[in-house]
């Protein structure tokens, strides 16, 4: 608890410390629009980091195809109601499909690379998301779309923006996400041997942990976070295959600033990106370079985390 | 009882109608009969890759050239049409205009629909002598290079047109133009159009939205505090359509005016819109609306049903592809058979087209010897209608201090 409020005091000042910065002169409802809104986009990068720790966590693998299952996901849910299926059904189906590719890649292909580095992992799972996306460009051809969900409908006014029930639905399930997710791991039985696998895969097979079981299920658990987040992510950014798929490269930065250990902080940090990348926005001089803001965020937590550390990326000193 | 007039008022409509889905295009010399011989090279370059497909203006070029090729060709000649796909990425850009120009030894390069190509090419055009009658351009140095002429407007003149569609009819004080921080697209045609707002005693803004980044939220926002009264929306469709869909969340539709460049002129966008934008969103569109009829609008729908992919994209740079590849043909129709091999020849007689009309465009199409060349800079504004557009101001020119050269060679070419 102690870590997370110092978390929670670090990244608030950091926020804090930009609004005042770069919002000196402007009305306090503007730069409060910018951080409500930064708010929806963070909650989204902190969901996909949130399945992007807990699959590393379980499997050792740093899947670089989180974006694009979430993608194929949510282009599958609006062709499915394009062609007239009722929309619940339609983003379930996305969903599992999401879940289905998730499982397949973590059955399929994952195990045949179970003794191999980390980075050999990330770089397979990186290719497998070059063959969605190319697959999703070969089917869906370059024309304008839009995804909608009905809690579009429905708003609150916070800060002098309206935001929706679909904004607050995110960044109500990523808390719930962390809290479940928390848990799951520290209370239950799959939880313990998922830690079990995370510590040291060899002794835990060696005590009994059924390795596939276990692996499987953090892969469906994380397949179904990508494909919330790929429909969220269609329904309030830009449904484009490209733009999801490549969604991955943030969230990735909030799983690091969680350490890829503490769903917290990913939590935290994922929100405190958003935040920051929007308030850039406000400056002249930095909005430009608004898309690196996350990734300049991890340089700094893994340079702050590193101190005195060799960095390896079998994560080894 | 039957009225006789609305009688015969249907049999001549289904006649038509009739006469319409059945018309044989009309291509070249309309001799009927196929090419044969050796082939006149022609080039072409597209880029289809993300961020978007601009392939329509090559394909519907390759239909027409098609068409040509089954009636008599050039002088009995055939086009071998031969087209390069940039992927925009600028080396293979100027990989494809040296295997066009240098192995493949084409004369003319003809409906090319590219960002990325005309920036890296324009200086080998030039260098090379040969002259690109492009259809799909966006980037500044397509229209200020002396070796490039394009049909489609591009993003300047169209904003341009829809910011003074809303000062002139809807009374716009301060326009903000949502642009993209893509070199020479979105400084250059919101720059412009700040211009504009300037030279009518004004206010102009611009707000570029980096397309790496996912969240248009925060430029919608900070359009907002722009102050001003209309946004002017320069973006490609998909972008467009996601900051609408944010304008919309934040029930912003009512609360400014609405325009936007030609990139919503697009069939599929009233339904990727939905019923809130009804009546709201005015685009500017860069050619004539593809149910305006008239010979040409009627031919292109001819020659693309005839010569292209039942799948093939029927929209602006389609018809700006069309006419590209039909102001080639009259040209080279025009020159002597035995230079239709001579690059320089070739070149010169581009060079020296001086009003071409067609119903596609408001105004007419010529080249001239020139550092720049943007001969269409008249549009069309249509408003977004149930599931289609509604043209709400026909043919109007631009007006703009951009245009004062162009305006000035037209003078000087006699046709104005």
């Amino acid at each position: 608890m102690r870590d997370l409020l110092q978390s929670l005091a670090l990244w608030g000042a950091a926020c804090l410390g930009l609004a005042v910065w770069l919002g000196w002169g402007k009305p306090v409802p503007v730069v409060g629009m910018f951080v409500v809104s930064g708010l929806a986009v963070g909650s989204l990068y902190a969901l996909g980091g949130i399945g992007l720790v807990l699959l590393y966590r379980a499997t050792g693998v740093l899947n670089l195809a989180a974006g694009a299952i979430g993608m194929a996901g949510v282009m599958l849910a609006w062709q499915l109601v394009q062609w007239g299926l009722p929309a619940p059904l339609a983003w379930a189906l996305g969903l599992g499909l999401s879940v289905a590719l998730a499982v397949g890649y973590g059955r399929g292909i994952a195990p045949r690379m179970e003794w191999r580095e980390p980075v050999v992992k990330a770089v397979a799972s990186l290719g497998f998301a070059l063959v969605l996306l190319g697959a999703a460009s070969f089917l869906w051809s370059d024309d304008p779309r839009k995804f909608e969900l009905p809690t579009d409908k429905t708003a609150v006014m916070i800060l002098g923006l309206r935001v929706t029930l679909t904004r607050l639905l995110v960044i109500g399930f990523a808390i719930l996400a962390v809290v479940l997710i928390t848990l799951g791991l520290n209370r239950t039985r799959i939880g313990l041997q998922m830690r079990a696998l995370a510590g040291n895969r060899r002794l835990s097979a060696l005590i009994g942990v059924q390795v596939a079981r276990v692996e499987t299920v953090a892969w469906a658990l994380s397949g179904l976070l990508f494909g919330f987040t790929g429909l969220m992510f269609g329904d309030l950014v830009r449904l484009e295959p490209a733009v999801i798929t490549f969604l991955v490269i943030p969230c990735i930065a909030a799983a690091i600033a969680g350490r890829m250990q503490s769903l917290p902080d990913v939590l935290l940090g994922g929100l405190a990106m958003g935040v920051i990348e929007s308030l850039l926005t406000l400056s002249d001089l930095f909005k430009t370079i608004r898309p690196v803001a996350p990734f300049v965020i991890a340089v700094l937590v893994l340079v702050a985390m590193n101190r005195g550390r060799r960095l390896t990326f079998a994560g080894e000193d | 009882m039957t009225n006789p007039i609305l009688l015969a008022a249907g049999t001549i409509t289904l006649a038509l109608i009739g006469s319409t889905a059945l018309a044989a295009p009309v291509c070249g010399a309309g001799t009927g009969q196929p090419a044969t011989g050796v082939p006149v090279k022609v080039g072409g370059i597209h880029g289809n890759a993300a961020p978007g497909d601009f392939s329509s203006s090559t394909t519907a070029a390759r239909a027409y050239f098609d068409c040509v090729n089954a009636n008599g060709g050039l002088n009995g000649r055939p086009i071998a049409y031969l087209v390069e796909n940039d992927q925009w990425n600028p080396e293979l850009a100027a990989q494809a205009a040296s295997k066009l120009l240098t192995d493949d030894k084409v004369v003319a390069m003809v409906g090319n629909g590219s960002f990325v190509e005309m920036a890296v090419n324009a200086p080998t055009y030039k260098a090379e002598g040969i002259m690109a009658m492009a259809a799909g351009c966006a980037v500044s140095e397509c229209f200020e290079s002396p070796n490039i002429v394009s049909t489609n407007q591009g993003p300047l003149p169209s904003t341009i047109g829809a910011a003074q569609y809303m000062v002139e009819e809807k009374a716009a004080q301060h326009a903000v133009c949502i642009g993209l921080t893509i070199p020479n697209v979105g400084n250059w045609s919101c720059g412009a159009m700040e211009e504009y707002m300037a030279s009518k005693g004004l206010t102009g803004s611009s707000v570029l939205l980096n397309p790496a980044s996912p969240d248009v939220n925060s430029g919608l926002l900070e359009a907002v505090a722009t102050g001003a009264d209309t946004m002017v929306v320069n973006l490609p469709a998909g972008l467009a359509i996601a900051f609408l869909k944010a304008a919309e969340e934040q029930g912003l539709g009512d609360a400014y005016q609405w325009a936007s460049s030609t990139p919503l002129y697009d069939r599929t966008v009233p339904a990727a819109l939905g019923p809130y934008w009804d009546g709201k969103m005015f685009i500017n569109a860069e050619l004539t609306p593809w149910d305006k009829g008239g010979p040409d609008a009627t031919n292109w729908l001819a020659v693309m049903d005839a010569h292209a992919p039942a799948g093939a994209p029927r929209d602006t740079f389609s018809q700006s592809g069309y006419l590209a590849a039909r102001y080639f043909v009259e040209t080279a129709l025009k020159l002597d058979p035995a230079q239709l091999d001579d690059r320089a020849a070739v070149t010169a007689a581009i060079t020296a087209i001086n009003g071409y009309t067609s119903d596609l465009t408001c105004g007419p199409y010529y080249v001239g010897t020139a550092d720049r060349h943007m001969p269409n800079h008249a549009g069309t504004m249509v408003v977004v209608k149930g599931d289609g557009f509604e043209t709400v101001r026909d043919c109007y020119e631009y007006d703009s201090p951009y245009f004062a050269p162009i305006l000035e060679q037209e003078a000087a070419l006699g046709l104005r």
